[in-house]
């Protein structure tokens, strides 16, 4: 089944379009903003006027498939965008001239899905847990900083505020921030479970309620642009960049993940001293045995593995733990009767990442487990990951694993992990030619 | 465009005209016992009358009470149209929501439609779904409370346009998978849940509050 077809599905392509083009007409939308996700997750858009629309829904808009694909594009794609009327959405920002977006199906113009479409590649992956009975729930929860200012080129930026864990800093810009953040995301159909503020000055964390991993790396992808959004309205500046500050812990995207069979959570286990059923230790198990290899894409840039380093609840050794907070997986204790909240956390993600493959990726290791019945490690006591391997240490580890991961290879397909692969390479390549502030403080005196 | 399915053989393709003319799509459905006509494309119509004159097997009384006790169609707004003079014998008058006596005008036929809809569904004349001040119109998909606009998806507006439009009646999710989605979706069942939570955040506490959680069944719609 393609993701084309998959639409049918739902009630007929016929009524949403109508409701589309109805909803344009009633509120007085004057552009659609087309979006599509490139390699690295970042959004990209172009706009429609609505005199397009129609045609657009019917027929797609042509695109150059290799604008999805990064900093390594080689030559040019004929590609066709397929809205997908099922996420038309009115954006509560710009209320002054509304605009409205809807994601894109990217395909061939043969019709089949591009090789390079990352959220064609997680719906595959869904449509492929769907035919064994399957469908993976994903909570989330997402660190950002939110600064005054930006320092001029490379300097260190403005923090807004002093607060810490959970502080309620009643005069900070952060909290006006975070209520309009919150307003945005709620009128755009993400519903909020809590936010806080976290450990560092300028550190904030939102948790976005569970949802399918479709839905939730679509969340994911309007989250970053509302946040930004919000900022940019109170003259402050949003990043998810995984670790801004050397002195704080950086930002980290915890994903929690449980898995059902139609209403019955199958990690769920009866014995409240088990925490997953057998079936959610094979799914956590091929997770952890393929941690390796998926970290590319939960720790995708350079400036993710300084994060990784520092502790602060991020991870360094594939171990799991009910209790600890170093572990790359913790099993939330839960509450007797809640049979829908057994799920596991993990905690190597940061927020900037493509969430299209890191769930789609996510799903495939742990489909694996079941799959070939893999046996889960003991757990780690008290953050002891005695004889655990240990994550990639840095970028260049990273996408050497992934390069060679035949389950990377089989899930997202040759063409997306080579163009993921030769990103990385690049950016490795612009690093290594790179004079850093480290190399001035530490050399330029002594040699 | 709503779908109207027709029972009965006698003035079906006069009636089937007028019902196309007041907007329906009509499907007519055959006089062999089914309850559901062969080119359907919904699961259930907006509305269903039984044309009853000449109604024999199954009878008027008979049609309208397995309608009533079909899972998909137990809700749908059912017009009887009697045959001139029926009047006098009394058959098929306590049937259905509303009744017409033929011969009958596109003008008496849409404010009987009317009338039944708003019976069934508490849906006004001019297609708007009034709840205190939260407004739903079903003509242009909009919705707004307090006269202002609230966005919704195309799927959280079919799920909130289901629940007003069955106040007070406890709906599994799997019955609100199968009726409002319609077919099987990947999603899983717990779509229900992440939707009805999306509803509620959109239409902020005071009309939140009348989604009721029953617990370990499913949602209810507390229209007044």
């Amino acid at each position: 089944m393609t993701g084309r077809q998959s639409l049918h599905t739902v009630r007929g392509v016929t009524g949403h379009r109508e409701f589309v083009l109805r909803t344009v007409e009633e509120r007085g939308v004057r552009f659609i903003r087309l979006w599509f996700i490139d390699v690295l997750g970042l959004l990209k858009s172009f706009s429609i006027p609505v005199s397009e629309l129609e045609t657009a829904l019917e027929d797609g808009v042509g695109l150059d498939g290799s604008s999805l694909e990064g900093a390594s594009r080689l030559r040019e794609y004929d590609c066709i965008a397929h809205p997908d009327p099922r996420t038309f959405q009115v954006l509560p920002w710009k209320p002054d001239s509304l605009v409205a977006r809807m994601f894109c199906d990217v395909c061939q113009p043969d019709g089949e899905p591009f090789g390079g479409d990352s959220r064609a590649m997680l719906r595959r992956v869904l449509e492929q847990a769907a035919g064994l009975g399957y469908t993976m729930q994903v909570g989330c929860e997402v660190e950002f900083f939110l600064f005054g200012a930006l320092g001029a080129n490379g300097a260190s930026p403005v923090t807004l505020d002093d607060g810490a864990y959970f502080d309620l800093t009643p005069l900070d810009v952060g909290s006006d921030f975070r209520r309009r953040t919150i307003e945005y995301l709620e009128r755009i159909g993400i519903p909020v479970k809590a936010s806080h503020h976290e450990v560092a000055p300028s550190q904030h964390e939102i948790q976005l309620a569970h949802t399918d991993a479709l839905s939730m790396a679509d969340s994911v992808t309007t989250f970053r642009i509302a946040v930004k959004e919000a900022a940019h309205e109170l003259g402050a500046y949003a990043t998810f960049m995984p670790k801004p500050l050397a002195a704080y812990p950086g930002s980290g995207m915890h994903l929690h993940i449980s898995l059902f069979q139609g209403e019955r959570n199958v990690f769920h286990d009866a014995d409240p001293g088990e925490p997953l059923s057998p079936t959610g230790r094979a799914f956590l198990a091929g997770v952890l045995a393929h941690a390796g290899e998926l970290t590319a894409v939960t720790n995708q840039w350079i400036n993710s593995y300084r994060r990784l380093a520092t502790g602060f609840e991020a991870p360094e050794f594939v171990s799991w733990t009910r209790r600890g907070a170093a572990a790359l997986v913790r099993v939330p204790s839960r509450r007797p009767g809640r049979v829908e909240g057994a799920r596991f956390e993990l905690r190597s993600p940061d927020p900037a990442c493509n969430p299209y493959l890191v769930l789609a990726l996510v799903l495939a290791a742990g489909l694996r487990g079941i799959e070939r019945g893999y046996e889960l490690q003991a757990e780690s006591i008290d953050d002891e990951a005695a004889g655990a391997p240990r994550l990639p240490l840095d970028l260049r580890e990273a996408t050497d694993l992934f390069d060679a991961s035949e389950l990377a290879r089989e899930t997202l397909g040759d063409r997306l992990c080579d163009v993921f692969v030769a990103n990385k390479r690049r950016e490795l390549a612009d690093e290594r030619r790179t004079v850093t502030e480290f190399d001035r403080s530490r050399y330029l005196r002594l040699l | 465009m709503s779908d109207a399915w027709i029972y009965g053989e006698r003035n079906s393709e006069e009636t089937s005209r007028l019902l196309a003319e007041l907007g329906f799509s009509p499907h007519r459905v055959a006089a062999n016992g089914t309850l559901r006509p062969p080119d359907a494309d919904s699961r259930a119509p907006a509305l269903a009358l039984v044309l009853a004159a000449g109604l024999e097997q199954p009878s008027c009384a008979e049609l309208c009470a397995r309608l009533a006790a079909d899972e998909e169609l137990g809700e749908v707004p059912v017009l009887v149209a009697l045959g001139p003079g029926a009047l006098a014998e009394g058959v098929g008058v306590s049937e259905g929501h509303e009744l017409l006596v033929e011969p009958f005008t596109a003008e008496e036929l849409q404010a009987r439609i009317a009338r039944a809809r708003r019976a069934v569904h508490g849906i006004d004349h001019d297609d708007i779904v009034r709840v205190g001040d939260l407004e739903m119109n079903l003509a242009t998909y909009q919705v707004a409370i307090d006269r202002r606009p609230v966005d919704f998806t195309y799927m959280e507006y079919e799920l909130l346009k289901f629940l007003v439009t069955h106040p007070q009646r406890v709906f599994s999710r799997e019955a609100l998978l199968s009726r409002v989605w319609g077919y099987d979706y990947y999603g899983g069942a717990r779509t229900v849940d992440v939707h009805v939570r999306r509803v509620r955040a959109k239409l902020g506490s005071e009309h939140a509050a009348r989604i009721k959680t029953v617990r370990s069944v499913g949602y209810r719609w507390e229209g007044t």
